[in-house]
């Protein structure tokens, strides 16, 4: 007797939940004037929360009906939340992810179409031509833009003057142009301690060989694509032969586990010479180090390329505003509204530069005199011009990992680079065949 | 027990009220633990993916491709060998010398001795996982603490001993980590297993004319026997579930294959990369099974091990 | 071999304390290093070679002083100032597990222990069950079950998952078993009823076990790091691992300001265990499941 009960209990307690779901809103009749309450969330960044807190605060007095509920958090806090709170059918209504890794909500239909009419667009053409040439191919599918482009990033190679004068460097003759003299550069500038590194030239960055290593191996006349993966086994190889130089096994110029030089750049302690980061790092150095961007003791210069390489800068990469395609018809409009009034109102593309360091790639941006008057923006935006957007497609962050993988295979643990590219190879194509 | 003069309707009435008593806690384990694993179960035979609303059955699939696939390099065989070779090279380490350590405790003639050195050896229980793992990846840094002291120790210089770069390294670092931590626990264990054997029996066997040594061997250990296959098996079942520890490692930069354990790549596969539901939820499910196999072996084993007789 | 009963010290003596007194070394040396290093600039922390007392000479900026690790812990990434809200969801929720625990376990345990009915075995053997299931293995259904009971996101959500443990109730029942039935049957005769029976004489007799369960159960809540993550997404609910965690990941390279808030993040539990300790120490003595 008391089995069964237990037994129903059981039974009970497993149905229970699925009673417990509370029948679905139906969609409101959309009322502009009605009270409706809109999530935002978006990435940790202390310049650019203070200057969309801002425009928030703004945006609240000219539309008191809404409410906007803000919650800003660490990459992968925001990247794993917005893919479990869709999960469980309350994802936020306007956010932002990397385009690698937001392209998979738009493919899942959870993405909504640009509402053309509340932005300020005619159409889906009307707005391309309002960007720059190609800059926001990656939202769009089957006729529409799917996000805002909030930033376009691209890397260059910034260069701390003060250290290359210790090492007996000019800064200005002397850095490298070709990743053989990036090389040569960085041994006369590495300090070591028998075999610990205490002083380096350059080093990478580590966890994201889309963006720069994927466009080396470019340049040796390889590819990645979500057709065939990792195209040209001899280029891809070279590649990793280059790296595996780079590492302890070789030249012991630098390696993943030492700090990241572009957190190290700022404070200019003389701990590294070169960083491989974006134009808002600027920013970065002006709040965190006044004295040191002030002092002009630093600069900028262009993505090296390979001796007899194709003429191929550093990927640039991109965040999109997005609108939760399940939210409801009057969320939908708010949060594009929203987006509007961050990005789109005039004068805010400017603040966004020159406070943030953040390039929206519109026309009218990039070809006004702001961003001509950013200090070094002629680099970037000549390795603008000579760069392609990163891979977005299948399994881009999983692709990365295996590359990354690849990368400190050879260089730490002593793997072959031809191996290494087989077993990168097998992986990438398994995972775009998934 | 109650004597035959007692109804039968009192110890009726008492059983619903035994039965009553245990009724909150079988709901809440109902909710929340038979239902997500059945959940779970269901899940890992379908494709189903975080991002995305449509999913279908694909019957065990998964289970397929777990074993003869890489999962995008991070494949289960490769999880089920870390984890193993994790558990091997943790929990031995910790069972032999917390039995040592507690032995060697029991020895202090000083009771205040006893307790100061229990203090110390617990004290890196007491602090969070994510604390310990933080503290010991900056010691584990190339210029960090530990790499220093190495040097010194070994009589070498400026040698980089590689603690968190290379691949086996990496797995004997988290060891370290995870043996700091939970060493003491142990320990206390085992202390406790020994200060239940009556000092009689010490005394007999001193009277008897046994040195110490023999003692240990003869008797002492012998006696403990069911306190060193408990904890023997609490061990490494835990090391099993270990995460923490892996996970800080991994978010502070290392590679993450060689410390990829079980519940690691559960979390990596259903949370992070891909998302892939169905294919985490399988492998929830073989971890399952593999703790289900060595829970019920403890059992087996304790039963036979608390047969000791004095 | 000397005998230990003679009042000698003998070598074997000396060895001990040499080997236990380097274990002890082992085991402060990372706490001894957490604790200096948070006073410390980041270049003292990684700098070779390692000088232990903080000094001024690695300041890299005129407004460091020794203190600014520990501001910069405080105020949080981005100056969210967050870190003592994360402390009081940490405590609420390690509390209120802590005592559910024990109420619900000592409830179940003593159904378990004392009393005779039809399928008592099944329903240890379902409880003990659950024990085998790890929670990397339930965390997806669980956040799902929790979004439709409708406290994902919510410190009940925080709780609620935790508020009882199969273990508890094993411990509660082995260590129950052993309680004299005359006290049971004597206050039954008196009138009580059995519910009271349990507040007024179980609970109060089993306070050895009953501290060490709530201890225990405290300090696994206190480490938990996987379902906040998964639960608590605003920030004010956050838990401090989950603090200390996406700390470490903005502040990478400030080891110091790390060291720091791993430092004040441990004060409570450090105050706890000293306070405490013989309940820390002597929960083995009841997993041993000997009376009283």
């Amino acid at each position: 007797m008391k089995k069964v009960l237990v037994a129903m209990l059981l039974v009970l307690a497993v149905l229970a939940p699925i009673f417990a779901q509370g029948a679905e809103e139906k969609k409101a009749t959309f009322d502009k004037d009605a009270p409706v309450t809109i999530v935002f969330w978006t990435h940790e960044d202390t310049s650019r929360n203070v200057l969309e807190d801002q425009y928030l605060d703004e945006f609240r007095a000219l539309h008191p009906n809404v409410t906007i509920e803000v919650a800003r958090f660490a990459a992968e806090p925001l990247r794993q939340g917005i893919q479990t709170s869709y999960a469980a059918g309350n994802g936020p209504t306007v956010w932002n992810l990397p385009i690698e890794n937001a392209h998979a909500y738009i493919e899942a239909g959870l993405v909504a179409p640009v509402d053309y009419e509340v932005v300020g667009f005619k159409n889906a053409d009307d707005m391309r031509k309002h960007y720059a040439d190609g800059m926001i191919d990656a939202v769009y599918v089957d006729g529409d833009f799917y996000g805002l482009p909030l930033e376009l990033t691209n890397w260059c190679i910034f260069v701390n003057k003060e250290v290359f004068r210790d090492a007996g460097l000019d800064p200005e003759k002397d850095y490298p142009k070709t990743w053989e003299e990036m090389v040569e550069v960085s041994k006369k500038i590495v300090k070591r301690d028998g075999d610990i590194i205490t002083r380096r030239g350059f080093d990478f960055r580590y966890s994201y060989s889309l963006i720069y290593f994927v466009p080396m191996v470019e340049q040796l006349g390889g590819a990645l694509t979500e057709k065939d993966g990792c195209v040209n086994a001899e280029a891809w190889i070279k590649a990793l032969t280059f790296m595996k130089n780079w590492g302890p096994s070789g030249e012991n110029l630098g390696n993943s586990t030492l700090t990241a030089p572009r957190k190290l750049f700022n404070k200019a302690n003389g701990d590294v010479a070169m960083a491989n980061t974006g134009l808002y790092q600027e920013a970065r150095i002006a709040a965190e180090n006044p004295n040191f961007y002030n002092s002009g003791e630093w600069m900028v210069v262009p993505f090296p390329v390979f001796e007899g390489g194709k003429d191929i800068a550093a990927k640039y990469y991109g965040h999109y505003y997005h609108v939760n395609a399940e939210a409801t018809e009057a969320q939908q409009y708010w949060g594009w509204e929203l987006i509007k009034y961050f990005l789109l109102t005039p004068g805010h593309a400017e603040e966004y530069l020159t406070k943030v360091g953040l390039i929206q790639p519109l026309e009218s941006l990039m070809n006004g005199d702001v961003y001509k008057s950013m200090p070094y923006s002629d680099v970037f935006k000549a390795d603008f011009a000579r760069a392609t957007i990163t891979y977005y497609g299948k399994n881009a962050a999983a692709i990365q990992t295996q590359i990354d993988t690849a990368i400190n295979n050879v260089m730490l643990q002593g793997v072959d680079p031809a191996d290494a590219y087989k077993t990168l190879q097998a992986n990438v194509l398994e995972l775009l065949n998934d | 027990m109650k004597s035959k003069v007692k109804t039968y309707s009192i110890e009726r009435k008492q059983a619903r009220y035994g039965f009553a008593f245990t009724i909150p806690c079988l709901l809440f384990f109902a909710m929340f633990s038979f239902y997500p694993i059945i959940n779970a179960f269901i899940t890992s035979l379908t494709d189903r993916k975080a991002v995305g609303r449509t999913w279908s059955f694909v019957g065990f699939d998964n289970y397929v491709y777990l074993f003869t696939k890489s999962n995008g390099g991070f494949s289960m065989l490769n999880s089920m060998k870390a984890t193993g070779l994790f558990t091997l090279e943790c929990f031995i380490p910790m069972v032999v010398i917390a039995l040592v350590l507690s032995v060697l405790i029991m020895q202090l003639r000083k009771p205040g001795q006893k307790k100061f050195f229990e203090l110390c050896y617990y004290i890196p229980a007491v602090l969070s996982s994510v604390v310990a793992a933080t503290i010991w990846r900056i010691m584990f840094q190339p210029t960090g603490l530990i790499n220093q002291l190495s040097n010194t120790l070994m009589f070498t210089s400026g040698k980089d001993y590689k603690w968190l770069t290379d691949n086996n390294m990496l797995v004997a670092s988290t060891v370290i980590v995870y043996f700091w931590k939970h060493m003491g626990y142990f320990t206390i264990l085992f202390i406790t297993g020994l200060a239940s054997i009556p000092p009689t029996i010490y005394e007999a066997a001193i009277v008897d004319g046994s040195s110490r040594w023999h003692t240990f061997w003869k008797i002492t250990l012998p006696l403990l026997k069911p306190t060193v296959m408990l904890v023997s098996i609490m061990s490494m079942l835990q090391c099993l579930k270990t995460f923490s520890t892996q996970y800080m490692f991994v978010q502070g930069g290392t590679a993450r294959k060689p410390i990829d354990v079980i519940t690691m790549n559960i979390y990596y596969t259903g949370i992070r990369t891909g998302g892939y539901l169905g294919r985490a939820s399988a492998m929830s499910i073989i971890l399952f099974v593999i703790m289900l196999l060595l829970t019920v072996f403890q059992f087996k084993a304790q039963k036979g091990g608390e047969d000791v007789e004095y | 071999m000397n005998n230990s009963y003679v009042g000698k010290v003998s070598a074997g003596e000396v060895i001990t304390h040499i080997f236990l007194i380097l274990l002890v070394a082992f085991v402060i040396l990372p706490i001894l290093f957490m604790l200096v290093a948070s006073f410390m600039d980041a270049k003292q922390i990684l700098a070779m070679p390692f000088k232990w007392i903080p000094s001024k000479d690695y300041f890299t900026s005129s407004t460091r002083t020794y203190f600014t690790n520990f501001i910069k812990a405080i105020r949080g990434n981005n100056n969210n100032n967050i870190f003592f809200t994360a402390m009081k969801n940490s405590l609420i929720v390690a509390i209120t597990c802590s005592v559910t625990t024990v109420f619900f376990s000592a409830l179940c345990g003593y159904g378990l222990a004392k009393f005779r009915f039809k399928g008592r075995n099944f329903v240890f053997m379902s409880i003990m069950s659950t024990m085998m299931i790890p929670f990397e293995a339930i965390m997806i259904p669980l956040y799902m079950v929790s979004k439709s009971v409708g406290i994902m996101n919510t410190l009940p959500g925080l709780i609620i998952p935790f508020a009882i443990s199969a273990f508890g109730v094993f411990q509660m029942r082995q260590y129950l078993l052993t309680f004299p039935s005359e006290y049971l049957d004597a206050s039954r005769v008196d009138g009580l009823g059995e519910f009271n029976i349990f507040l007024r004489i179980v609970l109060p007799n089993s306070t050895p076990v009953i501290a060490t369960l709530g201890i225990l159960s405290f300090r696994n809540q206190w480490d938990n790091l996987l379902w906040p993550m998964l639960c608590a997404q605003a920030e004010k609910l956050k838990t401090l691992p989950l603090y200390i965690s996406s700390f470490a990941e903005e502040k990478q390279t400030d080891e110091g300001a790390l060291m720091a808030c791993a430092f004040i993040a441990s004060i409570p539990m450090f105050i706890l265990f000293f306070t405490l300790s013989k309940y820390f120490l002597g929960g083995a003595a009841v997993f041993e499941s000997r009376k009283g």
